[in-house]
């Protein structure tokens, strides 16, 4: 009886639509990503300017201010704004609904969020928490700044917990079924911001006790590594989630099918399953670790790019089936056959197109020696601007051209569309100039996290002075984008005609095989993660706990 | 077979001397990641030798007890420090751990697993993890060197080492009482 009645709730929701709660959730998520991205994009310009030579800015609100806000606005409080409203989304079109109690705890966490943000905000207006989104000690922000830290992760974990109850409750009523691929996703996603999110937490609440006065020393070394278990993870959160568009939505666009069910499961798992032990990636300049282990951890990082090759070879699999069914003939014809015309597509599109050079870049800089040339210089700020700043990004964008439609029942008209492909060129051109620019005058010693500084006039650093200028004009053109793109945000979101947008899901190809069972095997996945993370984590913790030497005192470098 | 195939690969890179060089000067490696990787190799390999010896698995392994059995006995002998140490000293030792892992530890776990009773496969989840959680203490507490060529402070390495995957196979063990996959399926 129970299973008829939300049989017939499924059908409902999608012949009729989404549920008003439900959208509502979402697009309160979604306006305040959308107004988090202005904010942050403001200041990645201000920063841009100010690198070039062409802008001082005042006392009162400095460089590293402005750098630390950009960096905790944009790559932590927008992404995950957009994740929880997104997958919100999703469950709620493929579930049949949220139920009322995870409805109630994403509004919980949005709560939670807020308050994070305020809180973190405020300190780095107040100048007393200028340590950049990585917050390395001994650096030392006010502990309103770390309490703050606890609401974002507090609000990570309730909307999380949402998700899998919502996930579990459907798995109980749909006896015999797989979870949909998309819900897949975010009950993927969410295991892995989880998991990524144990060694912050730790991190963090050391730091509390510490910034506040009652403990005098902080283990630098340790804290940084539990740092980078989390920032690595949670980047690749949300590459998750952009390659969840890329699976479920994109084919639908193109009026391709699925390519394979298994085949995507099994990227979700193995992205969950060898992730988190990535983070020394971003420490093979540190000291404290053994040349053995940091030689080991090369293939760790290694294994995380199997995934995303396995994404690669989907995807242009799904491209080249969809065009060859239009009618494409020769090696390339289906390319043409593409919808380029199409913002839904020509956004997530270029996208992947910039992962190629950014995985590239990524695989060069996690070895040993060609990491030591560009380590902490504006190359690897080109890096994740690409990697994030692009195929995220753009992704993002790609899916608001038909979600906000779906759920205002609103429908894209043309001129935003073409609106669309204009922002989504803007975008890629500004990035090809910044992260261009950027990596070149990376590889010839610009360091990151630097104001404008000629060095007293040094000759070397007078020559990055051409690089920094296009740097500039990206930074100003991507700007440009930021501001096309929230207005197209909220003219989907207000004033585009009533009509009905549907969800995009593909459907699996006619002859498709089934999908095994052990994708479904949540609690031995779970197992083999934590198993994979004790692994890659328990030698060097052991090693900095108890050979550590003397912790250090706080500093103020500002 | 393909994954038959993936295994010999496996099992030929382990043992590849720069391969082991690396793996062994790390004890934590060596126990946790070498020793386990073996295991998996036999695991993988399984299918090869259950359709080549079809009676032999049948005739001596038909419960899977015995298979179980001689898997608990050969892990159990290479938790021993004294066997790490000869190991990396003693070339006959080594070339037995090399054997012993994949063949008598991996092939006999996977032929065995699918045939075992819950009831026995709850026994061995708990004393796994027993026996984990001893060698966790036992290498965490102990205040000497146990093995001549690891240090102390490699030993308690570990000993951390243990207490995870003691936590890890406990909690699944957990998790199957609780949650009912057919439940879901
Ligand atoms: C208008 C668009 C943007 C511009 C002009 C811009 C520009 C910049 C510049 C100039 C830097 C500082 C380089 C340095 O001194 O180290 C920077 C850092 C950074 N940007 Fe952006 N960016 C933009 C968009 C984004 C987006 C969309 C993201 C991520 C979603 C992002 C994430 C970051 C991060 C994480 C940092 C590093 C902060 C740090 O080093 O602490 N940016 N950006
Ligand atoms: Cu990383």
């Amino acid at each position: 009886m129970e299973a008829l009645k939300n049989t017939i709730l499924e059908k409902t929701n999608k012949s009729l639509g989404v549920n008003a709660e439900d959208a509502r959730l979402t697009l309160t998520y979604l306006s305040l990503a959308f107004i988090v991205l202005f904010i942050g994009g403001a200041l990645g310009l201000l920063q841009g300017l100010n690198r070039a030579g062409l802008l001082e800015l005042p006392v009162w609100l400095n460089y590293y201010q402005i750098l630390t806000a950009h960096g905790v606005l944009l790559v932590l409080v927008f992404t995950t704004l957009f994740m929880i409203g997104y997958f919100y989304a999703s469950l709620s079109h493929t579930l049949g609904g949220l139920l009322p109690k995870v409805r109630k705890m994403g509004w919980v966490a949005f709560g939670l969020l807020v308050t994070g943000v305020v809180f973190v905000v405020t300190t780095i207006i107040m100048g007393e928490a200028s340590v950049m989104y990585t917050f390395y000690p001994p650096m030392q922000a006010s502990p309103w700044f770390y309490i703050g830290l606890v609401f974002l992760v507090a609000g990570l974990w309730v909307s999380g917990i949402g998700v899998f109850i919502n996930a579990a409750s459907w798995k109980k009523r749909n006896r015999g079924k797989h979870l949909p691929l998309l819900s897949y996703f975010a009950v993927g996603a969410f295991v892995l911001t989880l998991l990524g999110s144990l060694g912050v937490t730790a991190e963090v609440l050391m730091l509390i006790p510490w910034a506040f006065g009652w403990t005098e020393t902080i283990n630098v070394m340790l804290s940084r590594t539990l740092f980078w278990s989390f920032g690595h993870t949670i980047v690749n959160v949300w590459y998750l989630v952009a390659v969840s568009a890329w699976y479920v939505t994109v084919p639908k666009i193109i009026g391709g099918r699925l390519f394979s069910d298994t085949l995507a499961r099994l990227v979700v798992i193995l992205s969950v399953v060898l992730n988190v032990p990535g983070g020394f990636h971003h420490q093979i300049i540190d000291p404290g670790f053994t040349q053995g282990l940091k030689f080991m951890h090369v293939f760790m990082s290694l294994s995380i790019a199997l995934p995303s090759l396995m994404t690669a070879f989907f995807m242009f699999a799904v491209f080249e089936r969809a065009g060859r069914k239009k009618g494409a003939k020769g090696l390339l014809g289906w390319f043409k056959k593409l919808p380029w015309n199409d913002v839904r597509f020509l956004a997530p599109m270029i996208a992947m197109i910039a992962f190629i050079p950014a995985g590239a870049g990524g695989i060069a800089q996690t070895n040993n020696q060609l990491n030591q040339v560009v380590h902490n210089s504006l190359w690897v700020v080109g890096h994740f601007h690409l990697t994030l700043g692009t195929t995220v990004v753009l992704t993002f964008f790609g899916v608001m051209y038909w979600l906000i439609p779906y759920l205002t029942k609103r429908e894209m008209t043309t001129k935003i569309n073409r609106l669309g492909i204009i922002q989504t060129i803007v975008w890629a051109v500004g990035m090809l100039f910044m992260s261009g620019a950027m990596h070149w005058v990376g590889v010839l010693g610009s360091p990151r996290r630097t104001s404008y500084t000629t060095y007293g006039d040094n000759a070397t650093a007078l020559g990055w002075d051409p690089y920094l200028f296009f740097l500039a004009i990206g930074g100003s053109l991507l700007f440009l984008g930021v501001i096309l793109m929230v207005y197209i945000v909220f003219n989907l979101m207000f004033f585009a005609p009533k009509g009905n947008t549907a969800f995009p899901i593909a459907e699996p190809e006619d002859n498709a095989s089934v999908t095994p069972r052990w994708t479904e095997r949540w609690g031995l996945w779970v197992i083999v993660a934590i198993a994979v993370i004790s692994m890659g984590y328990v030698i060097p913790l052991v090693d900095l706990i108890l050979n550590a030497p003397p912790g250090s005192p706080p500093f103020k470098t500002w | 077979m393909k994954q038959a195939a993936y295994g010999l690969v496996l099992y030929i890179f382990l043992m590849l001397p720069p391969v082991t060089a690396l793996a062994e000067s790390i004890m934590a490696i060596h126990m946790h990641m070498q020793m386990p990787l073996f295991v998996i190799a036999g695991m993988l390999m399984t299918p090869f030798f259950q359709k080549k010896f079809p009676n032999l698995f049948s005739k001596w392994n038909s419960n899977g007890i015995p298979g179980i059995i001689l898997f608990m006995i050969i892990v159990l002998y290479w938790m021993l420090p004294r066997t790490m140490d000869e190991a990396l000293t003693i070339p006959a030792v080594e070339i037995f751990k090399f054997v012993s892992l994949p063949f008598l530890a991996g092939v006999p776990l996977r032929d065995s697993w699918k045939k075992l009773e819950t009831r026995v496969k709850n026994i061995i989840y708990i004393s796994l993890s027993a026996i984990f959680g001893f060698m966790a203490w036992l290498y965490i507490a102990s205040p000497n060197q146990l093995c001549n060529n690891y240090l102390i402070v490699e030993q308690k390495t570990l000993g951390w080492g243990f207490v995870f995957l003691a936590a890890c196979i406990f909690i699944y063990f957990i998790q199957t009482l609780f949650i009912d996959e057919t439940e879901y399926e």
